[in-house]
C-alpha cells in the first residue's frame, strides 16, 4: 500500500514537472509577443508622449505619416509610447542616462529642464532644417526658448477666450438690456462683463446661485495670467525680478476677489461643488450653470463630444480687458517636443520634429486636436474646415502682439503652487490682494535667488560657464 | 581547525542562499538610504551633480513657512485619526467578538473597504462629501440640517472630513483586534464573573491588559501610517483649500519631483524618519507601563 502510493506521488510530481516544463515551452513557442514590428533597416526613434484617447489618436496619425513617408526614405521608425505623468518619467529616465528620443512636455517644463541642463539644446538642428522665428506666431516661438536657446518645438498650440452661452444670453436678453447691455454680443470690457455676469445671475428662492454669469474662478486655469487683460505682469525677465505688486497685477486680483464679495465665499464654493471636469457632461458650461467661462481653443471639442445640443447655441469672443486701448488679450500655451539630454539618436529625433513642424501636418494635428496652428502661416482650408467655428478669433488673439506666452521662469512649479494657495486664500477672503500679493513677491524672489545662486554655485564647481 | 573549516562553509552556504536578499537589500534599500542622507546635505536636482551645501537644507526648513504648515496639518491629523481609528476598531473588534447570528457577515462587510484600492476610495469620498450633491449632505438635509457644511472646500472641515474617511478603513486593524481578543483566555472572564465584576470591569481589567501588546502594535503602525498620509488627500483635496490638508509627505513630494529639490525633500524625509522613530520610541518606553505580555 505503501509503495502504491509512493509510485501515485511520484508519478503526481513527474506529472507537475512535465506540465510545467511544457507551459514554459509553449509560451515561449506562442506567447504574447511585442505588438509591433519594427524595421530591421531603420533607425528607431522613441517618442514619449503624455496624451491619451482623442489626443493620442491624432498624435498617431501624424507618426504614422511619418513612418510611411520621410522615416521611410530616411531610414528612421518612430516608435510612440502614451504614458502618464511625463514629466517624472522623463526626469527620471533622463538621471539614468536612459531617456527617450523625444519627450513630448509641457511649454511650462522647457524653462526648468533647460536650466538644469536636461535637455538638448535644439539652435543648430533647427538652422540646419531651415526652421527660423519667421516661421512661427511670436509668442509660440517665445515658449521654446530659454535663456536665448531653442530647447524645443510646438506639436499642439491653444490661446484664451471667452466662451458664451448665446442661448443664455438669448433667454436673458430683457435682463440685459435693461442695463443697457446687448444680448446678440459679447462683454468687450472687463466692467461690461462684470454687468452681464450679474444680469446673468440667477438664484433660488433660498437665495442659492442656480446659474452664474461668470465666475473666475471657474474653471480659474488662467487665473495667474489675469493680470495681463488688466496691463499687468508679475515678471520682469530683463531684471529677473517678480513684480506682483505691480498695478495691473494688483488690480486683477482685486477683480477676481470682487466675485467672491458679491456672491459669498461659501456660496461659490457650494455652488461650484456640483461641477464635472471639463470632459464630463456635469461641466459648468455644459450643465449650464455657468453662461460665460474663459477657455482654450480645445474647449469646443469637449462642448460637442460632452453636450453636442450645445452645437450653436455657444460663442467665443476675445476676452475683455479692463484697459479701453488694450485689445485681442490672450494667453498662449502649448506642447513641445523636446530630446532629452543623453538620447541617443538626436539628428533622426529632429528630423521627426521637423516633420510634426511642416505646416500641413501641424495644421492636420491642430484639428484632430481642436487647437490653433502655432506657425504664422495658416492656410485657409484650415481656418474654414476646423472643429472650432471661432478658429479665426483664436487665430487673431495668437497672431496679437497682446498674446502672452507663460513666463520663462525655472521654479514655475513653485510659482504656481504659492499662486494656487494665494487664490484659494483670496476667494475665502483670508487675506487681501495686497497683503497677499506682498507675501507672495517676498517668497518667491528669495526662492528664485536661491535658485540662481546654486545654479551659478554648480556651474562654477564643475568649470561651466556661470549664467 | 577542522571544525572552524565546516563552520566557514556553512556559514558561506548560508550566505550564499541568501544572496538574492542581501543583494537587493543593499542594492535597492541600503545604498540609497545612505545616498538620501548624503543628498540631505545638498543642493540636488536629480538632473545635475549634487553641490554639497552642509546644513542648508536643514536651516531653509527652519524657515519654510509652507514646511512648518504641513508639520501643523500632519500633527493635527496625526491627533485627530490615530485615537479615532484605535477606538472604532478596538469597539467594533469586541462588537464582532460577540457570539451572534451572522457573525462572518458583519466581519466580511467591516473588512471589505480595506480591499478597496485607495484611489477608489478617495473618489467614491469625493462623491459622498459632494457638498451639493454628496449623499452625506442630501442626509442631513433630510434629517432638517438646512445649511450643511463644504466636506472638502471650507477650510474648517476638510480635515475633519479625512479623518473621518480614514475611520472607514479600519478593517485590517479591526482583524488585528479581533485576533487579539480571541486569543484572551476563557477561564479569566469565568473567574471574573464568579467576583461579579461587571462588563466594563471586565473589559477594563481584563480585556485591554490581555491585548495591549496588539493595542501596542497598531499603536507603532498608526504612528507610522498617519504620519505618512499621502495618496487620499493627494486625490482628494490636492492640499486644499488653502493648503488646510496639505501633509507633509504631500510637500516631501512636491518638494521631490515637481520642484525638483531632491536634497530639500531628502532632507525633509529624514526629519520624518527621526520624528517617526522618536515617537516610536516615547511609544516603547511607555508601553513598559501598560503593555504586559503573557507568560512575562
Amino acid at each position: 500500500m505503501s509503495s502504491f502510493s509512493t509510485r501515485i506521488l511520484s508519478g503526481i510530481k513527474r506529472l507537475v514537472v512535465v506540465a510545467l516544463i511544457a507551459s514554459g515551452l509553449g509560451l515561449l513557442a506562442f506567447g504574447p509577443r511585442a505588438g509591433e514590428e519594427l524595421p530591421k533597416d531603420c533607425v528607431i526613434v522613441d517618442y514619449w508622449e503624455k496624451w491619451t484617447g482623442d489626443e493620442e489618436a491624432g498624435m498617431h496619425q501624424i507618426v504614422d505619416d511619418f513612418n510611411t513617408t520621410v522615416g521611410r526614405k530616411e531610414h528612421i521608425y518612430v516608435r510612440y509610447l502614451s504614458t502618464s505623468s511625463i514629466e517624472q518619467k522623463t526626469l527620471v529616465a533622463i538621471a539614468a542616462g536612459t531617456p527617450p528620443d523625444v519627450a513630448g512636455l509641457y511649454n511650462q517644463d522647457i524653462p526648468q529642464y533647460g536650466a538644469l541642463d536636461s535637455l538638448q539644446p535644439l539652435d543648430d538642428l533647427a538652422a540646419e532644417h531651415g526652421i527660423t522665428a519667421q516661421m512661427y506666431k511670436k509668442v509660440f516661438w517665445d515658449e521654446c526658448h530659454y535663456d536665448g536657446h531653442l530647447y524645443g518645438l510646438v506639436s499642439s498650440a491653444y490661446d484664451v477666450a471667452l466662451y458664451y452661452n448665446t442661448h443664455i444670453f438669448r433667454q436673458s436678453a430683457s435682463a440685459l438690456e435693461a442695463r443697457g447691455l446687448d444680448p446678440q454680443r459679447a462683454p468687450r470690457t472687463i466692467a461690461e462683463l462684470d454687468q452681464y455676469a450679474q444680469a446673468l445671475d440667477r438664484f433660488d428662492p433660498s437665495g442659492r446661485i442656480t446659474l452664474a454669469g461668470y465666475l473666475p474662478m471657474e474653471p480659474g486655469w488662467y487665473l495667474n495670467y489675469t493680470c495681463i487683460w488688466f496691463g499687468g505682469s508679475w515678471w520682469n525677465n530683463a531684471e529677473h525680478k517678480f513684480t506682483f505688486t505691480d498695478p495691473g497685477v494688483v488690480n486683477s486680483f482685486k477683480w477676481i476677489q470682487s466675485y467672491s464679495d458679491r456672491l459669498g465665499p461659501t456660496a461659490v464654493n457650494d455652488f461650484r461643488s456640483g461641477f464635472g471636469t471639463i470632459d464630463s457632461p456635469q461641466n459648468a458650461f455644459l450643465t449650464p450653470s455657468v453662461a460665460m467661462v474663459q477657455q482654450g481653443t480645445f474647449f469646443a471639442h469637449f462642448i460637442h463630444r460632452q453636450n453636442p445640443s450645445m452645437d450653436g447655441h455657444w460663442a467665443a469672443a476675445p476676452f475683455p480687458s479692463a484697459l479701453p486701448n488694450l485689445r485681442d488679450v490672450t494667453y498662449c500655451n502649448c506642447d513641445v517636443l523636446v530630446i532629452p539630454r543623453g538620447a541617443r539618436h538626436q539628428k533622426e529625433a529632429f528630423e521627426f520634429i521637423a516633420f510634426v513642424n511642416r505646416q500641413d501636418e501641424m495644421e492636420k494635428l491642430a484639428n484632430l486636436h481642436c487647437k490653433i496652428s502655432p506657425l504664422a502661416k495658416v492656410s485657409e482650408g484650415f481656418l474654414a474646415h476646423s472643429n472650432n467655428p471661432y478658429i479665426r478669433v483664436f487665430d487673431r488673439l495668437a497672431a496679437s502682439p497682446n498674446a502672452h506666452p507663460t513666463e520663462p521662469i525655472p521654479i514655475l512649479p513653485e510659482v504656481n503652487d504659492e499662486l494656487n494657495d494665494f487664490e484659494q486664500q483670496l476667494q475665502l477672503q483670508q487675506v487681501s490682494p495686497e497683503e497677499g500679493l506682498r507675501q507672495v513677491q517676498v517668497r518667491l524672489q528669495q526662492k528664485y535667488d536661491q535658485f540662481m545662486e546654486d545654479q551659478r554655485q554648480r556651474r562654477k564647481q564643475h568649470g561651466q560657464t556661470a549664467f | 581547525m577542522a571544525k572552524l573549516h565546516s563552520e566557514t562553509r556553512a556559514l558561506f552556504r548560508g550566505l550564499a542562499f541568501v544572496s538574492p536578499w542581501l543583494v537587493g537589500f543593499f542594492a535597492f534599500t541600503l545604498v540609497p538610504i545612505a545616498m538620501s542622507l548624503y543628498y540631505s546635505f545638498c543642493d540636488y536636482t536629480l538632473l545635475q551633480p549634487p553641490l554639497f551645501k552642509g546644513l542648508n537644507n536643514y536651516r531653509l526648513l527652519a524657515h519654510d513657512r509652507v514646511f512648518w504648515k504641513v508639520v501643523l496639518n500632519t500633527t493635527i491629523y496625526a491627533l485627530m485619526a490615530l485615537p479615532l481609528g484605535m477606538i472604532v476598531a478596538l469597539g467594533v473588534a469586541m462588537l464582532l467578538n460577540l457570539k451572534i447570528r451572522g457573525l462572518s457577515i458583519y466581519r466580511t462587510i467591516i473588512f471589505l473597504p480595506s480591499l478597496v484600492p485607495t484611489i477608489a476610495s478617495a473618489v467614491l469620498w469625493l462623491w459622498l462629501f459632494n457638498s451639493k450633491l454628496g449623499l452625506i449632505n442630501t442626509a442631513l438635509r433630510v434629517i432638517g440640517v438646512t445649511n450643511p457644511p463644504g466636506w472638502l472646500t471650507d477650510v474648517h472641515w476638510a480635515m475633519p472630513a479625512l479623518v473621518f474617511m480614514s475611520v472607514w478603513g479600519i478593517g485590517n486593524t479591526v482583524i488585528i483586534y479581533l485576533a487579539g481578543l480571541q486569543d484572551v483566555p476563557r477561564e479569566l472572564y469565568e473567574a471574573a464573573n464568579i467576583d461579579g465584576a461587571t462588563t466594563l470591569r471586565k473589559i477594563w481589567h481584563v480585556t485591554l491588559p490581555l491585548i495591549s501588546p496588539v493595542i501596542f502594535f497598531n499603536l507603532i503602525m498608526g504612528i507610522i501610517g498617519t504620519l505618512q498620509v499621502f495618496a487620499v488627500p493627494y486625490v482628494m483635496t490636492q492640499g486644499g483649500p488653502a493648503r488646510s490638508t496639505y501633509f507633509y509627505t504631500m510637500y516631501l513630494y512636491d518638494n521631490a519631483f515637481s520642484y525638483l529639490k531632491m536634497g530639500y525633500a531628502d532632507a525633509m524625509a529624514w526629519i520624518q524618519l527621526l520624528i517617526i522613530l522618536a515617537l516610536t520610541a516615547l511609544a516603547a518606553w511607555s508601553g513598559k507601563r501598560w503593555v504586559h505580555y503573557q507568560g512575562s
